[in-house]
């Protein structure tokens, strides 16, 4: 019985195809700005989480660096080494890194510019532990070998076996590149991409730095809980609250929250997005009840010869779910196109585009797109349901 | 055998905010099987709360009303829709079709209401065989028809559910004189077939062609 009704929605959709498409156009405009701000949102998330994904689960530990300007907390650069076996006996089995860092001028090759850069110092039984992916070549044997980032040799044209005089005129010495270091993005702990990496040894004996005078220390977790190390490492170090020695980040943590953020502004830009759909849900609603209103003879009639409320409902509902589910799925489709172009200008890639999330964003948009269309027709198709049939064929 | 139609001392009052309107006032009559009965007065005077009544559109304020002696007064939305649907065949003056369906499709519709199924194409030709509409029509919009040929279809669409009892409100009001004299013989035809047929109406050459005549003056029967 479904079918003769279904068919009465479906040609009545028909005859009044100018007044269905602009309700259709309606929806197809609350679900490209639903699905658009998903999908812009997601890509950003997922662009942010690429360039993130290196930082993994660590802690980061520098140096106290102050409470803000208050009273109290004291204000050091380095770690000591003394700091460094703390953390090493209470993060213990997880590995424990000491990092130095600088910037230096260098050149590569002769009568090259000079290059201004960051430089960092780590054991080199480390070294593997922190940064396991190389683009090419190897780790260094030597004190005189070195790392670089992706992006400092694809700039300055480095390859495997450059050398790079570190200082404005070479006095800290030369290095040969072993070694490129595979894209990494923003990282918690070092940032390589555009960098240099030496050993430890050779960073202290270049700028004459001891052993007490770490940058920071990261602790690569692999076993227990980020969090729990975190909290591990500040009442071991900073067991006096008031003159603080360490500052901890989890990295976990971090992101978690950072990702948070990303969710919270993805959902509020959506929720903007969804103003216009409720925009277009009230043209539905005006649309069912211009609807019933034109059709009150004919519900009248259907009700005396024999038709039951709730099939008379099921007929608008039919009417407004025809219009949800083609101005969504329509919207929907544009959607994806729209993403499209934004991911391509934007993003310079679309790689996220066709991801898990990010269709789930159009599926949520035509989904509330075609919610919103049934919701927007079930009060028209009660009034109607409704309609005292002898009222209604007297309806002129 | 129970009469198809038993109004039991019947009042209908409307309450309206100005004072109580007694549209009917202690009805009694009945309507026995393949009768063919007209019923007529004067405007106001109580003819189409007796046709809503009689077709269970409405239901009574005071008294009793049987159809095929199921009492009626207490019956549900859903049990009076279902009583129309199976039991009763409305004609109306303007015909009433519905635009949006073909022919076949507006024959079909109670019979579809009622089996829940798909158009039943045969039986819808059967009954349009039965009011002798051309069969060229049939798959035509009923704007496409002339009114009497609509009423035609019309009066199929009532009969597709073999109903106890045909109601007709001035089922020839629209229609001019020859056209109407050949709708009327249509419903000869039928009641001599068997059909219980009541006709409400103005016009008094509709009421000769009746068995029986029922006069309402101020919602009571006149004698």
């Amino acid at each position: 019985m479904t079918g003769i009704f279904w068919e009465i929605s479906k040609r009545n959709i028909r005859i009044h195809m100018l007044r269905s498409s602009l309700a259709m156009l309606g929806i197809i405009i609350g679900v490209v700005a639903i699905a658009s701000m998903g999908i812009l949102g997601n890509t950003i998330v997922q662009e942010v989480s690429s360039s993130l994904s290196s930082v993994g689960d660590s802690v980061i530990v520098t140096p106290y660096a102050g409470g803000g300007g208050g009273f109290g907390g004291s204000n050091n650069m380095y770690l000591t080494n003394q700091n460094f076996q703390q953390i090493k006996r209470s993060v213990a089995p997880n590995v424990a890194i000491p990092v130095m860092s600088s910037s230096a001028h260098m050149k590569v090759g002769v009568g090259s510019d000079d290059i201004v850069a960051a430089i960092y110092g780590l054991p080199p039984d480390d070294t593997k532990k922190l940064l396991p992916d190389l683009e090419a070549g190897d780790y260094s044997n030597g004190n005189s070998g070195c790392l670089v980032g992706t992006t400092f040799a694809k700039d300055h044209n480095i390859k495997v076996g450059s050398r790079i005089s570190i200082g404005q005129n070479g006095e800290y010495g030369t290095l040969r590149v072993t070694g490129i270091i595979k894209e990494r993005g923003m990282s918690f702990d070092i940032s390589t991409d555009n960098a240099l990496v030496v050993t430890k040894d050779w960073f202290e004996n270049a700028f004459d730095r001891s052993n007490d005078e770490l940058n920071e220390v990261v602790v690569k977790v692999t076993k227990g809980d980020t969090a729990d190390i975190k909290i591990t490492i500040e009442k071991q170090l900073n067991r006096n609250t008031k003159d603080k020695t360490v500052s901890v980040i989890d990295s976990k943590a971090t992101l978690a929250s950072i990702f948070e953020t990303f969710g919270m502004v993805t959902t509020f830009v959506t929720a903007i997005g969804g103003i216009s759909m409720i925009v277009a849900g009230v043209s539905i609603f005006n649309i069912m009840m211009m609807s019933v209103n034109e059709r009150i003879k004919e519900i009248g009639i259907m009700r005396s010869i024999g038709t039951q409320k709730k099939e008379v409902m099921s007929m608008f509902i039919y009417e407004a779910a025809i219009i949800g589910v083609v101005g969504s799925v329509v919207g929907g489709l544009l959607s994806i196109v729209a993403g499209y172009a934004i991911s391509s200008l934007m993003f310079r890639t679309t790689e996220y585009l066709f991801t898990v999330a990010t269709m789930l964003s159009v599926a949520e948009g035509v989904g509330f797109g075609i919610v919103i269309c049934i919701l927007c027709g079930l009060y028209p198709a009660w009034q109607a349901a409704n309609l005292n049939p002898i009222d209604a064929l007297r309806h002129e | 055998m129970p009469p198809v139609i038993q109004f039991s001392d019947v009042v209908k009052v409307y309450p309206l905010r100005a004072g109580d309107v007694v549209a009917l006032s202690h009805i009694s009559f009945e309507v026995e099987h393949g009768e063919f009965i007209s019923i007529m007065g004067p405007s106001g005077s109580g003819k189409s709360t007796l046709l809503n009544l009689m077709g269970c559109l409405d239901t009574p304020t005071y008294g009793d009303i049987f159809i095929s002696g199921i009492g009626v007064r207490a019956m549900s939305d859903v049990e009076l829709t279902n009583l129309r649907r199976d039991r009763i065949g409305f004609i109306f003056q303007y015909f009433n079709l519905f635009p949006l369906l073909n022919i076949i499709e507006n024959v079909s519709f109670p019979q579809m209401l009622k089996s829940q199924q798909q158009v039943d194409e045969k039986r819808a030709v059967e009954v349009l065989r039965a009011v002798q509409l051309d069969e060229h029509l049939y798959t035509h919009t009923p704007l496409e028809l002339s009114g009497g040929q609509q009423q035609r279809v019309a009066i199929a669409r009532a009969l597709i559910n073999n109903p106890d009892i045909l109601l007709c409100d001035e089922p020839t009001g629209n229609l001019d004189s020859k056209t109407g004299a050949s709708i009327m013989e249509l419903m000869i035809d039928l009641h001599r077939r068997g059909s219980t047929i009541i006709v409400v109406t103005h016009d008094p050459n509709i009421a000769e062609y009746t068995d029986r005549t029922i006069r309402i003056v101020d919602g009571r029967i006149a004698e």
